[in-house]
Parts: C-alpha cells; structure tokens; sequence
C-alpha cells in the first residue's frame, strides 16, 4: 500500500511515457469534452462523491456533533460495561439510536463523533502534504530538468540520497523524538519532505523531453526568458501529468498518516484520527469488532476512492490527449 | 522503584498481596483437582517486552526481579509466593536473616553449606562481597540504589574492577560476611534481598561478557539469549535444592518468549494450541475480559491485587498547585469511577484513595476526599476553589507518557475537571525520555501521571518518603514531583525509619500516609490489578503484580505440550 | 564501462556518506544524552560526566563522527580498562540498553526478516506477474476488469488493517492458521510456511498490486510494437512470439523494478512484523524506537539505506547490460 514508493513511480513513469509524447503535437485540448468523459464514469463519480462527503464531514464537524448529541472527548460511562473492562453494552459495539457508531470501549466516547473529527485530521494533513509535495516537487523537477547541468546534478543527487532513506522509519525515529507540539504540522512537513523527489523525477524527465520540443526551441529563439519559458511554454503542458501524479500521491499521504498515528507518533490525544483509533482497536478486534471496522473501512474507502479517482483521471487525461 | 510498566514485561509485572495470596492458593486447591505441580518440561513465558538487562547489577524492576529469582541467588530473598505473607523477607543463601550490633551499624550474616556456582566453583562469602560491591561500579552498578544507600563505603569507592576489594564488607572466613552501615538500618534484610546483592565469581562481570554466558547461582542457568526474541534457561546442574528453602524449581527448562503483541498472547492463551498450554504471562488485556467468562476459561484465571499507586503527582513550586485547597479540589474533583473504567473496569482497577496500596505491609485504610461511588464531588472542589478565588477556574499542564492506557486516564480526568472550569492541556511526551523528563524539575510541567511502587513490600518505608521526602528532591531523577518540603513530613520520616520495632513502624507509616495527603502533593488515582490466564497445565501459578514467584510454578503434567 | 562504473560507484559511496552523516547530525541533535540512559534511574552529575568521557561522547561532533565512521570499518572498543566493550568490524554501534554490538543485534534478526521477505517477493513477483498477464490477454474483457479492480483494492487496503482483518477472519474466527511465530523451515517445514502465510501475504500485496498493473501495460504496450506485429505476420506460432518478443521486453523493466522494492523491503517489514510479532530486523526497529536505544535505530537506518543505495546500483548495471537502448552514463 503506502508505503512502497515505487508504486507512485511506477504509476508515475507509465503515464509520464503515454502523455509526454503526445503532448508535443498540441497544448492540452480544452477540459469541457474531458469532464464529460468523466461524469459519464460512474466509478469515478462514485469515488468523487465519496471524497466529498469526507470533506464535508471535516468541514461540518461540530454541526454534525450537534446533531448527533455527543463530542468527540465526552465519557458516557453509561455506555460500557464496567464489569468486562469497559465492553461496550449492546450490539455492534453500542450501536443505538444515542451512538450512531457505537462507543469506545473503556470510555464509552461517540465513535461517529471521533470519525467525523478524525476526517479533518486525515484530510488537513493529506491535503497540505500534497500541496507542499507538488511545489516542491514540480520546482526542483523543473528546474533539474531545464537547467540541466550542474544544477541538475545537484538536485538528482539530493533526490537520490531522499529516495534512499528508509522514510518511515525515520519518520517514526524523528517524530517520536520531537516535541508533541505542532505535530500536525510536523506530519506535513515530514511526509513532505520525503515525498517530492517522487514527483520531481518525473517532473524533471518530462522536462527534459519538452526542452527540446520545437515550441520550446521557438519561443527561446524569440527571446523568451527561462521564467517565461518554463511557466508559459513547459508548465502547461505539465498539467495533465501533475494532476495524475497529486492524486495518487493522495492516498499515499492518507495512508501514511494513518499509519503513523497508528504506530504511535501521529496526531496527539485526545485529537482523534483514524490510525489512532485503529492502533486502539487492536486489543479489540476479536471482542468489538465495531470499533475497528468504522475506521478502517473509512481510511480503507478514502484511500481507494483515491487511487480509483487518480487511475481514472489519468485514463482519461490519455485518452483525452490520445484522441487530439 | 519508579513503576516503568512498559519497559518490565507487563507479564511479570505483578504481585500479589496477602489478601490473593491466601485466595490464589485456595484457588489452586479447587480447580486443580489435585494436579500438584511436578518435576520436569518446559515452562513457557509470553511476554511483550524483553527484560531490561541480565545482570542483576543493572536490572531492577518487578518483571526482572522475577526473572533474578530462577537464576541468581543472594543472602535474604522474599518469600515464597504461597507463604502466608509473601512480602516478609526470608534466608536465602544465608543461614538466618542478619544479626544487627547493638548500635544497628554492624550486620553479619552466615553462609549455608554447599553452595556451589554453575560452573561447580564454591560459592564463599568472598565471592559474595565480590558480586555484591559491583553495584559500585558507576557503569554496571544502575541498579537498586539500597546497597550503595547503606553500606558505608568512601566515596571515589568504584566497584571491584577499578576500586579492588570492598572496604565496608568484611569477610573473616568463608562462612561469613559482614557489613557496615552508614546509619542504622533496622530494614537491611530488605536491602540484600534486591537483586544487586547477589555473588559473582572473583573477577568476573566486567563489561558485558555477562551476556552470553550468566554465571548462575539459582537453579537455572542461561542456555541462549537472544535480545528481545528469545530467552532459553536450563537446569543449573550443581544447585542444590537441599541449600533452598523456597525456590521448588519444578520445570526442566524455561522458554521466554518475547516481542509479542498483548492481544497475541491473550489469544494464545485462550485457544492453548500445542506448548501454550504450558505457557504463562502478565496481566490479560482490558478486551479478553468478556471472553473468558466460559466456566473452562473462568477456570483458569488468577487474580493479583495491586502493589503499585498510579497518581497525579501536583507541582507544589507552581501557581496554582502551590495552594492547598487547590490541590485538595483536585482531589475531589477527579471521577475516579471513570479512571478506573477507562483502565480496565473494576476487574483490573480499584480507585485509589491513599498513597500505600492495600497489598503493601503499612496500609492504612482512608479516604479524605470522598464522593458518592467515587465518581467525584465537583460541588466540594469548586467550594474549595471558590475559596481561593479561582471559581472562575484555570488552566494547567498535565506530563503524560505516549502509552494508550495512561493517555486514556488523562482523558478522564480532562472530562472530570472540565466540570469545575479546570483546563487540562495534555503534554505527551515519548515513552523513553518520559521519566527523565518529568525527574528533573527544571522540564516537569504542572502536573504529571504516574507510578511508584514500594521496592519492597513487607514495609511503606519505600512507599510514601520516596515521593514526599523533601531534602530528596534533585535536579535529575527526581521522584518528589510535588517537590514537597514541608518540616513537619521530613522530620516524622526520620523518626519513623529509626523505629526498630518493623510492625510499629508499619502502623507509623499508615498514619504518615493520611498526614501527607491532608496536604494533597498528589491525587492517587488508581490501583491496577492483575487477572492473568495460565495455559491448563501450569500448576502453583500464584502471579503478583510486583513480582510473580517463578521458582515455585510447575507444570501438571510435563510431556503435554 | 569501468568508466561509468567507477562514477557509480563513487556516486553511491557519497550517497552513503551522506546517508551516514544526515542520520548522525539528526540523531546526534535529537536524542537524549546516551549517557544519562547507561547511568540509569540513580545517576549523579559525576558518574553521567564520567561515562561520556569514557564513551567519548564528550568529544565534538566531527572526532564522534570520525571515531563512527572508522568503527564501521575497523571496529571499536567503548570505554577503557576492565569495563571496555569491544565492537568488532563491521561496527554499527553498540547498544547499551541490551548490552549488545548492533551488527550482532541485525545479525540475529535477519533470519526471520529474510524469510519474511523473500516470502513475500516471491509471492508479488508470482501474483504479481501473472495476474499482470492473464489482464492483458484479457484486454478488455471481465477478467481484466475484474483483476484491474482487485490491484486497486490491494494497492489502498492499510496493511495494518489487512493484517488486522486477515488475523480476525483466518486465525481468530476460522482456526484456519495458527498466530504467526518465527517457526525455522529446518523444524516443521509445514508449520513453517503456514506461520509465515499470513505475514507474506500481507508484505505483498501492495507490491503485487502494483506489479500487475505495471505488467499488464508493458505487455500490452509491447503487443503493439511493430516487431510483435512483424513476428505474427511472419506466421511464428502465438506462443513463440509471446516467448521470444513479447514477454522478455515486458518484464525486463520488472526485474529491475523489483530489485529497487526488495531491497526497499526493510521499512515495508517494520509494520508487519510488528503487527505479527515476528521479531526481524523491522520490529528491532520499532522496539528500539519505543525504547530510544538510538544506536540500533541508526543502525537499521543506515543499513536499510545501504540496501535501497546498492540495490539501486545493481539495478542500474542491470538494465544497462539487458537493455542497450540505455545510454551509458545517463544522469540517475
């Protein structure tokens, strides 16, 4: 799943192959005829529809709270069964009309309300880290790939010695020796920084490739300067295959946050998040399997709707490139 | 003995008082239908975490100490874990507990005959005085402090190694050791009973050739090792049963298997597939609760009561805990029915009123902040702030270690006090630095969770000073996290430890306990038991949640499995 | 050749230095005084002083990184006297915590991990590959589909909540396989595979995922390159041409890919076998984290690094002996 990087290459590098070359003989065709192709998959608006309502979850978090009657930090030991070590009462892990989701065991929190929260913490993190991902990753792409030459010595070598760490156990060393403060930040930061180089390779060949197209050549011959060339001539007919590239860089980024609070050094309590609450189900599984089915069918379907989206978008962006 | 729960494999941490003890044997009588213990096969511990460290100078904690137990030996020991007061200390190597001088500065004590290392050397009071000033030696020596707190040695003394022979141990013959106190100890059996003050031959022990090859005086000795894996012990050939009075040694071999996650082991236990019928561990998870209700499992389980207090220890040098009443509110305001659901149910926690848990000799039975079911009494606190004018509440920073139980204990208590306006902000802080962290008063913040447990139970002259004691607080490793200096708990300290009569002593300290929490350094949260499943051939199982009697455990019939 | 050689091999060996470097600055920076955990729970100023001078953590930072590197490749001794700890090369560091030389430690663990990896490529590679290949005969059709559905679920499914699912249904529910413990193929070959199905399975997934749909494209791809077509034309038999010019093509890009991912393998392990409590080199990891004893941390990081480094470099010498088409001395 997330964690092996060359998924995202590989996906990377087949589409880099389909929409780099026929890139040259136009600019990208106008994305009317390309969102038709896509609302007419229902998979994909399917997986859409499902992002959205995650989105709108960690949007409308307290107003969903509200209507369901408890927050995401409120006890209700009324709920669990102390004489089993905190079981919750009832079936499916204290699904009642009062707990849509059920509780948790021990203190008999709302686990809708701790899922609803928890969205905003895969989301913010996932969504930023890719933000900063793709800056970084198309800036030092382009700019290895255009200059060439030393420069691109010196960024390939950096991309190299990144691509060769064992991210996430240094991920886990770094954050579990950091203080707890700004963790979420810090996720981004972390994930981020071992994340560009991905994109930035790919970045950084197509770039290459371009360089030497003749509107390139042209507009160089005009005059143009290296800014102008690489945001107005190269940059567009990047798009396609950058768009690709972020949204299956996503559900990596879901998928290691989770994974991270799942291993112990993510988000900080009582902050929930769905890879904490999935390591604190662990102990649980056999006995409440509830509690961790919610979670990790959320993640699990956030993840596939993901790379379903990113496999379809990037279908389409052939096809739609193809046929021009 | 500060309480490092997750480092000591939760499996042996645990002991059990008086109160289990007798019921655990009752216990055994009942569902063992006569299946004694006997001798032979291998018995087979699933654990966590792995030991802290093997040589018994470094190593000092309730799951390593019972570990020290199968394989090393000392002077005095505690007794059995079906004696009918498992925390008195016994003889072990020697042939009666010491003899203090009339001053209480001179102990000695006589050797048993035919004791012999595994290697068939005698072991003589030399080797004794050899392995016992080890603890000296300021790179090996990181274990139990008591020896270095009481023998009187000059100060660059560095151990063995670097320093030579010991000067406040004298050995006249081979028979014989003597010790000299700085001050009277009227508890020094106790002190030689921690693992450190165990023999070595001369010369031996240095650096870490220890590792592969332990130098047993027990009836085990070390067969492989390997870290966090594996651990594999054989019969020591040359002990001999005759010299000891407690340890039974009933299996041929021990099997440590480490690194396993808790639910695993539970599951194990539970389905008894092939060798795990012969197996052992620590406490259950909070989750097998509901599912060993079936009478065959139902069958199985032991309880242990708790020797340790987990608490709220309250910054007294920062605003507002340098207030009395605010720490009392504190007191009253925390939902103690809660915490102890949070942590298991009342299967696997009872609420905690006093600083000396039931279990350990020197109890006293109180409760000075009570509530209706120990659920709390914010109405009480918030009177009691109102009248220091913080009716209004505030705000205050809670240490807690990256650990899902003690995170969920500092969640209830954010719930409980958000109720009197009381803000709780959570400092998680890594399991490793956690109490380094919050030991040294220059990082701790306004408050932290956390542990202590007596470093030896048949007294609370470990329990309460340690933690109240203010001529003890230091810059680093701090155990006083109130940072208590108050004249009148240290001055009654030092009367009681001089008290040689040990039962008045005891008595003595029960009341110390309720005169400390009248000033409230810490609100005492809970006592965590023990339920633990043994696979159905392990016989004599009596656990303990400060340290489970290995030596006496034995297997009902040795070729299942 | 030798030249573009030599500068591969130049290459990687900054790259670990780096490596090596950027590990040591962070650890260096970030972890607690190593000192004040070999002191213990009762430590005076003067005994913490006297062990960092023993250890020579008092030293500055380039002579300790000095002192580290060499220990890589002529060993170390700790400390001085009766007390010296002797670190053999190659010298990884030494734990204080478990008393142990961390070379010795990744030694002991590689066992488990090797078998958990192996396992686990030969299952992606074979699931992988012909999956791959039965989506592309298929183009198209339901069992394309159908497969192209499945790589999707393997490539998101957590592999903690696959391990999770897969213990709940198989072991805990069915009885179907026992809990997974590191049981030697010498000892019960039988007990062997099925204590170890699971973690394999779990390993691979993702990758075999992925290997699918890399095949699938390359063997599609190839299908419509005029030399297959040239080949058909010329009447050779369909297997022929699938043998000889149609599969080779598609899987060299595989086989290289795949040497970077096993090699890769090591930060892959770290979850599953902490989920399974299979004690290889990735739970070392992860124990050693929980309990900061930052000399094996580094230890596995520089060691998981040199893997993925050299891995790479081999997959580069390979590609360039099979493919020509690579030119020699292309940047990366």
């Amino acid at each position: 799943m997330t964690f092996t990087p060359t998924a995202l290459e590989a996906e990377g590098a087949a589409g880099g192959e389909a929409t780099g070359d026929p890139a040259s003989t136009s600019p990208p065709r106008s994305g009317r005829r390309l969102t038709r192709t896509f609302l007419r998959d229902r998979v994909a608006v399917a997986c859409s529809a499902y992002i959205l309502i995650v989105i709108l979850m960690a949007l409308f978090a307290p107003l969903l709270v509200k209507l369901s009657g408890h927050g995401p930090l409120e006890f209700d030991q009324a709920a669990v069964d102390p004489n089993l070590g905190g079981i919750p009462l009832g079936w499916g892990g204290g699904i009642s009309a009062d707990h849509w989701f059920g509780v948790e065991p021990g203190n008999g929190r709302d686990i809708f309300a701790r899922i609803v929260y928890g969205a905003r913490v895969s989301m913010t993190i996932a969504l930023l880290a890719t933000a900063l991902t793709s800056v970084l990753g198309v800036v030092f792409g382009l700019v290895a790939g255009y200059f060439g030459g030393r420069v691109d010595m010196v960024v390939s070598r950096v991309m190299e010695f990144l691509m060769a760490f064992p991210a996430l156990i240094f991920m886990i060393a770094v954050l579990s020796a950091l203080p707890a403060e700004n963790r979420q930040a810090l996720l981004v930061v972390v994930i981020s920084f071992f994340g560009w180089p991905y994109l930035a390779r790919i970045v950084r060949g197509q770039t290459m490739s371009l360089k030497q197209r003749e509107f390139v050549e042209s507009a160089k011959a005009s005059g143009a300067s290296s800014a102008q060339i690489i945001f107005k001539e190269i940059l567009p007919n990047l798009s396609s295959t950058i768009i690709v590239m972020t949204t299956l860089a996503v559900p990596g980024y879901v998928g290691t946050e989770a994974g991270l609070s799942f291993l112990g050094v993510g988000v900080v309590p009582p902050t929930p998040s769905w890879g904490q609450m999935i390591a604190s189900s662990v102990p649980w599984y056999a006995v409440d399997p509830a509690y961790f089915l919610f979670p990790g069918a959320f993640l699990f379907l956030l993840v596939l709707s993901f790379t379903v989206l990113g496999d379809r978008i990037k279908k389409i962006a052939e096809s739609g490139e193809g046929r021009a | 003995m500060l309480k490092k729960l997750t480092r000591a494999p939760a499996a042996l941490v645990a002991a059990a008082l008086l109160l289990t003890a007798c019921s655990g044997q009752n216990d055994g009588a009942g569902d063992a239908a006569g299946d004694d213990p006997v001798a032979g096969g291998t018995m087979h511990m699933l654990q966590n975490a792995d030991f802290s460290y093997l040589d018994p100078a470094r190593g000092w904690d309730g799951g390593v100490n019972a570990f020290y137990r199968l394989v090393y030996r000392g002077l005095t020991m505690q007794a059995s874990g079906d004696a009918e007061d498992p925390n008195a200390i016994v003889p072990d190597m020697a042939e009666s507990l010491g003899t203090a001088s009339e001053d209480g500065l001179t102990w000695t004590y006589t050797l048993k005959d035919g004791l012999k290392f595994d290697n068939g050397d005698p072991i003589t009071s030399a080797e004794l005085e050899f392995g016992i000033s080890r603890a000296w030696d300021p790179e090996i020596g990181i274990g139990s402090p008591w020896l270095k707190n009481t023998v009187e040695a000059p100060a660059d003394y560095a151990g063995p190694y670097q320093s030579g022979d010991h000067p406040g141990i004298e050995t006249p013959d081979e028979h014989t050791i003597v010790f000299h106190l700085v001050k009277p100890f009227p508890e020094f059996d106790s002190v030689l009973a921690q693992p450190n003050a165990v023999p070595f031959p001369i010369g031996t022990g240095a650096g870490d050739e220890f590792i592969n090859d332990i130098i047993a005086s027990g009836p085990y000795t070390l067969d492989t090792y390997t870290p966090g894996s594996l651990i594999k012990l054989v019969r020591n050939e040359h002990w001999d049963a005759a010299t000891d009075d407690v340890r039974k040694a009933y299996p041929d071999a021990w099997e440590f298997e480490i690194g396993l996650d808790g639910a695993t082991i539970d599951e194990r236990l539970m389905a008894g597939q092939g060798a795990d019928v012969n197996a052992i561990s620590g406490r259950i998870q909070p989750a097998t609760l509901a599912r060993i209700q079936s009478p065959d499992l139902a069958d199985r389980v032991e309880t242990a009561d708790a020797y340790c207090t987990t608490y709220m220890g309250m910054n007294t040098t920062k605003a507002p805990f340098d207030q009395v009443e605010v720490r009392q509110a504190m007191n009253y305001a925390i939902d103690r029915a809660s915490l102890q659901t949070a942590s298991g149910g009342n299967q696997l926690a009872d609420p905690a009123t006093t600083i000396t848990p039931p279990a350990v000799n020197g109890h006293k039975d109180f409760d000075l902040y009570p509530s209706d079911d120990g659920t709390g009494d914010p109405d009480k606190a918030l009177e009691l702030l109102t009248s220091v004018g913080l009716q209004d509440g505030f705000s205050f920073t809670l240490d807690i270690r990256s650990q899902p139980a003690m995170q969920a204990q500092a969640e209830s208590i954010q719930q409980a006090l958000a109720k009197i306006n009381v803000e709780v902000v959570l400092n998680v802080i890594d399991t490793s630095t956690y109490y380094e962290t919050i030991g040294t008063p220059s990082q701790q913040s306004d408050a932290a969770i956390t542990g202590w447990c007596p470093d030896w139970a048949s007294s609370a002259s470990t329990m309460v000073p340690p933690l109240v004691d203010g001529r003890l607080i230091t810059d680093k490793g701090n155990n006083n996290l109130a940072q208590l200096n108050d004249e009148g708990v240290n001055a009654r300290i030092d009367e009681i430890k001089a008290m040689t009569d040990l039962d008045a002593a005891n008595v003595a300290w029960g009341e110390f306990d309720e005169q400390v929490m009248g000033l409230a350094p810490m609100a005492p949260l809970l006592w965590e038991k023990g339920v633990f499943l043994p696979g159905e051939n392990v016989a004599n199982y009596i656990p303990n949640t400060s340290m489970t009697d290995l030596t006496i455990i034995g297997l009902k019939d040795p070729s299942a499995g | 050749m030798i030249r573009f050689l030599a500068n591969r091999l130049l290459g990687m060996v900054v790259v670990l230095f780096l490596v090596c470097l950027f590990t040591y600055v962070i650890f260096f920076v970030l972890s607690p005084d190593p000192a004040v955990q070999i002191c213990g729970k009762n430590c005076t100023p003067e005994a913490i002083d006297q062990i960092r001078a023993n250890l020579g953590l008092d030293q500055p930072f380039w002579a300790q990184f000095w002192t580290f590197l060499t220990g890589l490749f002529t060993g170390r001794t700790y400390g001085t006297g009766v007390n010296a700890i002797d670190c053999a090369a190659p010298c990884l560091g030494y734990s204080f915590q478990t008393s142990q030389p961390v070379f010795d430690m990744i030694l002991q663990r590689l066992p488990v991990s090797a078998t958990v990896a192996v396992g686990a490529a030969v299952l992606w590679l074979l699931a992988g590959v012909s999956a791959g290949l039965l989506s592309a005969v298929k183009e198209g059709r339901f069992a394309d589909r159908f497969i192209t559905g499945l790589t999707l679920t393997g490539m998101s499914v957590p592999n903690y909540v696959l391990a999770l699912t897969l213990q709940f249904l198989l072991v805990v529910t069915l009885g179907w396989l026992p809990f997974p413990r590191a049981v030697p193929f010498s000892e019960d070959p039988a007990q062997w595979f099925l204590n170890f199905l699971m973690p394999w399975i779990v390993l691979s997934i993702g990758a075999a995922a992925v290997y699918t749909r890399l095949t699938r494209a390359n063997v599609i791809e190839t299908l419509q390159e005029n030399y297959v077509r040239t080949a058909r034309a010329k009447g050779l038999s369909p297997g022929l041409v699938w043998r000889r010019h149609a599969l080779r093509p598609a899987l060299t890009p595989i086989v290289t890919i795949f040497g970077m991912d096993f090699a890769g393998l090591l930060g892959g392990a770290l979850i599953t076998e902490t989920v399974f409590g299979l004690n290889g080199i990735g739970k070392l990891a992860a124990d050693s984290i929980t309990k900061n004893d930052q000399p094996v941390i580094m230890g596995v990081t520089l060691l998981a690094a040199f893997l993925v480094v050299v891995g790479n470099m081999v997959v580069d010498l390979l590609y360039t002996a099979i493919d020509p088409r690579v030119r020699v001395g292309s940047a990366t």
